[in-house]
């Protein structure tokens, strides 16, 4: 850019951080309004209320992942989430005590089925086809006592928004939205779940929605095939080298009884924390709280992730040729979040690669024009222990993955060798403090960030503490760290290479 | 707020907690939840709002926020892809996206980034098929600046040529990767099926479409579209309302309003069933769309439909998720869409993604869950069900103050009454189990859904074949076709461009050419069409600068074209025409694209070096020519002999007329009256041979009767 325009837009920059610096916002003030309550099982519960518009946003949050399952049972955790919404005792059901009775035939029949199939090419044809048709009429049995879909049902028909799940490798989260006068029967629908689900209808979901889902995100999406290529390489030793939705022969082998054998090891109440945001009385949670939520077991003992990822001691490289277009990832091993250099981390993912004005995107993709897309974020998969800088590049057409690579590498290097600017550092800030404001706005967003913080730190004050612990990040802290991690040996790659068709 | 609004969100908010109260009774079942009493819903607490139409047409609905020192802008403006000419489909959004990187009059792109970034604010534009937009979101204490930036991205961008080469070639590369998700390449085809391959909104984008895209292009794209009349302006935030309308009427000053009417929405017709896959090898999962064209939102029956495809495929309690999903466990997820649409009728459309063995039994659940819908009324308990879940979670939809201002400038934009929501919910209200009956049994044909698979056909469990004949869609991404790539040009390369035109027009014949008044050329040519040999005879008469005659024999006649100046007529198997137009226009084209003429001209034409290269064995010198007409011409000429070996145009394929790479190879060099020309000429489509001539005849100043070019 022409000089006299550098200085303006430097001068102006000047003028913008000044500005911020004096008008800080009474935003803090928020937590003095976040109330908090524990149940005696363990579970803790924040509330925080917001009367301007009927309705309210809660969030179960159960601190467990794809990280607790155990070779053998991956994928676990992401079922029992699908199972959660298979109702209870009561909900859905047509009479539980004559439904439980068939599903132990129908568990019976998959024993049968699995035992023989394990046999591999040992198994007899004949046997299988029997016992696949056994399965198949006792789980036509199970499926008479079913109200199907009748949780859903109660949720949407009684105004319920946003109705999801999400898995991930750390926790296992639950939410909607509901008009604010149906709290009662949200108590009820949410602690009845968490405490006395059934997870009926277990081997269709597993078989049907479970394995389509896997297929969709992983087996037919070149991203979601090189992720799980690349964990694998990347974690040798740590849970976090599978993927949430688990391997497929998991995912068939898995039992009801598996499923929970998990839940009554992770579904305890000091593993649960719940928060409620939007148009609803402290004391009216507290009341329908104790009411619906206490008969969730607990607390108890929680099982330890004692197993630490052994330092790398070379470079990881898989390539995969396939006939969809390259990608490139790369991923540096970092500390998790209780690090001390967390916020170091962010800064270094935010400078590098994200947003329009980061490193990757100008050099790579703005001026040398070698990607479509380059970045890279902190925390990948999961961010409670040890973890990942994971870095993406998509090439340009016509642009080969080994000119691109080079040219990720050479961005770091320099990072190593230069560190940032104040600049680049004091935008950083900026960035962090307007998107903390903002995340501050929505009701889901907030209930979703108290119970992060609440249960990955113990305290979600912590969450008030954002923009104060990337204000003491110093340029020094990042040449440091970028000079730790950014280390060859400390490296895993995964390619796609487009395949020549014949 | 108005009183409308007041009343409809009240209406609802009763209808909340009136409707729900019914549950299915099911004799002799424990249901806890159903002795639950929901307390009346609180009142809203409405958001004020005030809506101000400034001077130049600009409408603004500004309501104040304090809680948290932010604001927020949403713009929306009626421009689309829709209004895009077919030969340059990407040129709205791809104009939607250097409106904001290319930078304005004052500030270029990486600096606009480097500001907003460091205010930790954003703003971003986009154009979409049916509308564009802006959005600003930014801290009180830097809302000033990002105002002014927006409003200088919205009335003063750049354009700048490295940001439009930057997005053209991102959006080259997403051409290359439009096939790598199944679930993409579903909605694209299904959309070509449903509208039409030529509709506007279903076109797309091709290498060649986005190769012909210039600064040009986006520069008028962006002034005949962009105008305050055609804005809604949406602030939502902690400021000042009567400020905040003056900061806005100052950022936004002399922007001027539109001049011509928008152009009219094309129609979509009622394409009867076709039955469609598109294979890809190596999935394991297809993705399957049924559908068809849908309503306008304004149809008396949008209530009803509405509520029919809640029953249907909206959601958890839906027919589709139940048989689909829960009781036969054949996809992760199956929905349905109504179909309707404010601007223009949708499409009604059910999908289903599941494992290629159960391709054809999943379509046969899905039209059977849509047959029954218009052939057996639903139950009580289904349409209570569908109403409630409805009516209770739009409250929802009004739960911000931006949705809210956002459903206003929906209706105010296309024409719906203030009051439309509050007719829609009484009507969804009164619906019947005989209304949602008429209202499929009108809307909703089975017989008339098309059907797309996306997958792996050798997996499917059957070939489709038992809903209609099955069509292949081919996905093959097309190569770029007519488009080179040219390096930029340079003096130094213009002008040794000069020279070897110059060096060209010397060994053909110097003076000879550039003395003569006209020629005369005859050729037979020799083409295969669809099959059948044909042999045509061509004779051309040129007189400078602006008469021509082309007379060709056919084996289905002859007809002749003329050119007398500024008027041209033909004379067809059908009788004697005028030619009027554009047409006069593409004859005269005729004359200034021919050889010899470049030649003679070329002092005053674009000549561009670019490298040697080997043609048909031949070292070549290459020249790129542009300014005549719309396309480009390259030239490539003997290295040694300086003679024409081959040019380069666009062409259009002679049945299709689909755009062609067309070369015309010169071989066979005679010399007739001291020009050399090329007695052999072979003709190229994409590389295969499309036609063989041979040079008869060849006149320098052919003798010119008296009313040879005038019309009989």
């Amino acid at each position: 850019m022409p000089g006299y325009l550098r200085a303006t837009v430097t001068v102006l920059l000047g003028l913008l951080m000044l500005a911020g610096a004096v008008s800080a916002g009474n935003y803090m003030d928020l937590q003095d309004e976040i109330q908090e309550f524990t149940l005696d099982n363990g579970i803790h519960f924040m509330v925080l209320e917001r009367h301007d518009v009927p309705v309210f946003s809660f969030r179960t949050y159960v601190n467990v992942g794809s990280v607790n399952e155990v070779t053998g049972i991956t994928g676990i955790a992401h079922i029992l989430e699908h199972m959660a919404f298979k109702g209870t005792d009561y909900i859905a059901t047509t009479g539980y005590k004559k439904e439980r009775k068939a599903m132990e035939a129908e568990d019976n029949a998959f024993y049968a089925l699995r035992d023989e199939l394990n046999k591999g090419h040992d198994a007899d044809p004949a046997v299988l086809e029997q016992l696949r048709a056994d399965f198949e009429a006792a789980k036509d049995v199970a499926r008479e006592f079913v109200v199907s879909n009748e949780f859903g049902q109660l949720v949407e028909n009684n105004g319920g928004n946003g109705m999801n799940a999400s898995t991930g490798a750390d926790a296992t989260n639950y939410f909607y939205n509901m008009p604010s006068n149906r709290l009662e029967l949200w108590a009820y629908l949410e602690g009845t779940r968490m405490s006395k689900p059934v997870f009926r209808e277990f081997y269709t979901e597993k078989d049907g929605p479970v394995t389509e889902e896997r297929r969709m995100r992983t087996d037919n999406s070149p991203f979601g095939m090189l992720m799980e290529q690349f964990l694998n390489m990347a974690f040798s030793a740590h849970p976090y080298h599978h993927s949430t939705i688990g391997y497929m022969s998991d995912i068939e082998s898995i039992s009801r009884q598996d499923c929970i054998d998990f839940y009554d090891k992770w579904y305890i109440g000091n593993n649960f924390t719940v928060a409620v945001v939007g148009d609803v009385e402290l004391k009216e949670v507290k009341r329908l709280a104790k009411k619906y939520f206490s008969d969730v077991p607990g607390p108890g003992k929680l099982p330890v992730i004692e197993t630490v990822e052994p330092v790398q001691k070379g470079e990881k490289r898989i390539v995969v040729m396939d006939d969809t277009q390259p990608i490139i990832m790369a991923g540096y091993h970092k500390g998790g979040m209780s690090h001390p250099d967390d916020a170091v981390y962010d800064a270094i993912a935010d400078i590098a690669g994200q947003g329009r004005t980061s490193r990757l995107h100008t050099k790579l993709v703005k001026e040398d024009k070698l990607c479509v897309a380059a970045g890279c974020f902190s925390g990948f998969p999961g961010n409670k222990y040890p973890n990942l800088m994971l870095v993406y590049a998509i090439p340009s057409k016509d642009v080969s993955t080994a000119e691109v690579e080079a040219a990720l590498y050479a961005e770091f290097d320099k990072l190593v060798a230069d560190g940032v600017t104040e600049e680049e550092l004091a935008g950083v800030k900026k960035r962090t403090k307007a998107n903390f404001i903002r995340s501050l706005g929505g009701n889901q967003g907030m209930a979703g960030q108290l119970c992060a913080y609440q249960a990955l730190t113990g305290d979600w004050r912590d969450m008030f503490k954002t923009v104060e612990k990337i204000e003491a990040v110093t340029v020094e802290d990042v040449k440091r760290v970028a000079a730790e991690i950014f280390v060859t040996s400390n490296r895993t790659v995964a390619i796609v290479e487009t395949e020549e068709e014949e | 707020m108005t009183k409308v609004m007041q009343k409809v969100l009240l209406l609802l908010l009763v209808v909340a907690v009136t409707l729900t109260v019914a549950q299915p009774a099911d004799a002799g079942r424990k249901m806890p939840w159903t002795k639950f009493k929901y307390p009346m819903l609180g009142e809203i607490a409405m958001p004020d709002y005030t809506r101000v139409e400034l001077d130049n047409g600009m409408v603004l609905y500004l309501a104040e926020d304090h809680e948290f020192p932010t604001i927020g802008l949403s713009a929306k403006i009626m421009v689309g892809s829709i209004y895009e000419p077919a030969e340059k489909v990407g040129l709205a959004g791809i104009t939607g996206e250097v409106l904001r990187s290319g930078g304005t009059k004052s500030w270029d792109g990486d600096e606009i980034d480097l500001m907003l970034e460091s205010m930790g604010a954003s703003v971003e534009t986009w154009i979409g098929g049916n509308t564009g937009g802006a959005w600003l979101s930014a801290l009180t204490e830097d809302s000033d600046m990002a105002l002014k930036i927006l409003a200088e991205i919205m009335t003063a961008p750049r354009f700048a040529e490295d940001k439009i080469d930057l997005s053209i070639t991102q959006h080259k590369a997403g051409i290359s990767r439009r096939n790598d998700e199944p679930s993409s390449i579903a909605r694209r085809e299904m959309t070509k099926i449903l509208l039409g391959e030529d509709h506007p909104i279903a076109r797309v984008e091709e290498y060649d479409t986005i190769g012909s895209i210039t600064r040009d292009d986006l520069v008028n794209f962006h002034s005949q579209y962009f105008h305050p009349d055609r804005m809604h302006l949406i602030v939502v935030g902690d400021f000042d309302s009567d400020t905040m309308v003056a900061k806005i009427e100052a950022a936004f000053a002399g922007w001027e309003k539109s001049t011509t009417p928008l152009p009219n929405d094309p129609m979509i017709p009622n394409f009867p069933r076709t039955v469609n896959i598109a294979a890809k090898e190596g999935l394991t999962q297809s993705q399957i769309l049924l559908g068809h064209k849908g309503i306008k939102a304004d149809h008396p029956k949008y209530a009803h439909i509405i509520v029919a495809n809640k029953i249907l495929g909206g959601g958890f309690s839906s027919r589709l998720f139940n048989e689909v999903r829960s009781k036969r466990g054949l996809a992760y997820s199956t929905w349905s869409s109504s179909g309707t649409g404010f601007r223009n009728a949708g499409n009604f459309m059910a999908g289903v993604g599941t494992k290629c063995e159960t391709t054809e039994e999943a379509i046969t659940v899905v039209l059977g869950e849509i047959e029954r819908m218009t052939t057996e009324l639903v139950s009580q308990e289904e349409l209570d069900s569908a109403k409630d879940g409805i009516l209770n979670s739009e409250v929802f939809s009004f739960d911000t103050k931006r949705e809210v201002l956002d459903r206003m400038v929906t209706y105010e934009m296309y024409g719906y009454p203030d009051d439309f929501l509050q007719v829609y919910q009484q009507q969804v209200r009164e619906t019947t189990v005989e209304d949602v009956l008429a209202a499929t049994q009108e809307l909703w044909k089975p017989d008339r859904l098309s059907i797309l698979a996306v997958g792996d056909p050798e997996l499917f469990d059957g070939d489709l074949g038992t809903f209609g004949m099955v069509n292949d869609i081919d996905i093959t991404i097309p190569e770029p076709k007519l488009t080179l790539d040219i390096p930029t040009a340079t003096d130094e390369l213009m002008a040794a461009g000069q020279a070897i035109m110059t060096a060209g027009y010397e060994a053909m014949g110097g003076k000879k050419i550039g003395g003569m008044d006209g020629y005369f050329g005859e050729m037979s040519l020799d083409l295969e069409i669809q099959g059948m040999a044909l042999t045509f005879g061509v004779e051309k008469t040129i007189v400078y600068p602006n008469h021509m005659k082309l007379a060709q024999k056919t084996p289905f006649g002859n007809m002749v074209q003329a050119l007398d100046g500024d008027v041209a007529w033909a004379d067809t198997p059908g009788g004697i025409v005028d030619i009027e137009g554009d047409d006069i226009q593409s004859l005269l084209e005729e004359i200034e694209k021919d050889f010899y003429t470049v030649l003679r001209n070329r002092g005053d034409i674009s000549c561009q070096a670019i490298d040697q290269a080997e043609v048909d064995g031949v070292l070549c010198d290459r020249v790129y020519v542009t300014g005549i007409g719309k396309d480009f011409i390259l030239y490539c000429f003997d290295a040694e002999t300086h003679l024409l070996v081959m040019e380069q145009t666009k062409g259009a394929d002679m049945v299709t007329g689909a755009p062609v790479v067309a070369k015309t190879m010169y071989s066979d060099y005679a010399v007739f009256d001291g020009i050399q020309v090329a007695k052999s000429i072979v003709i190229l489509h994409d590389d295969e041979q499309f036609a063989a001539g041979a040079v008869k005849k060849f006149e320098r100043n052919p003798k010119i009767e008296a009313g040879f070019f005038s019309k009989p």
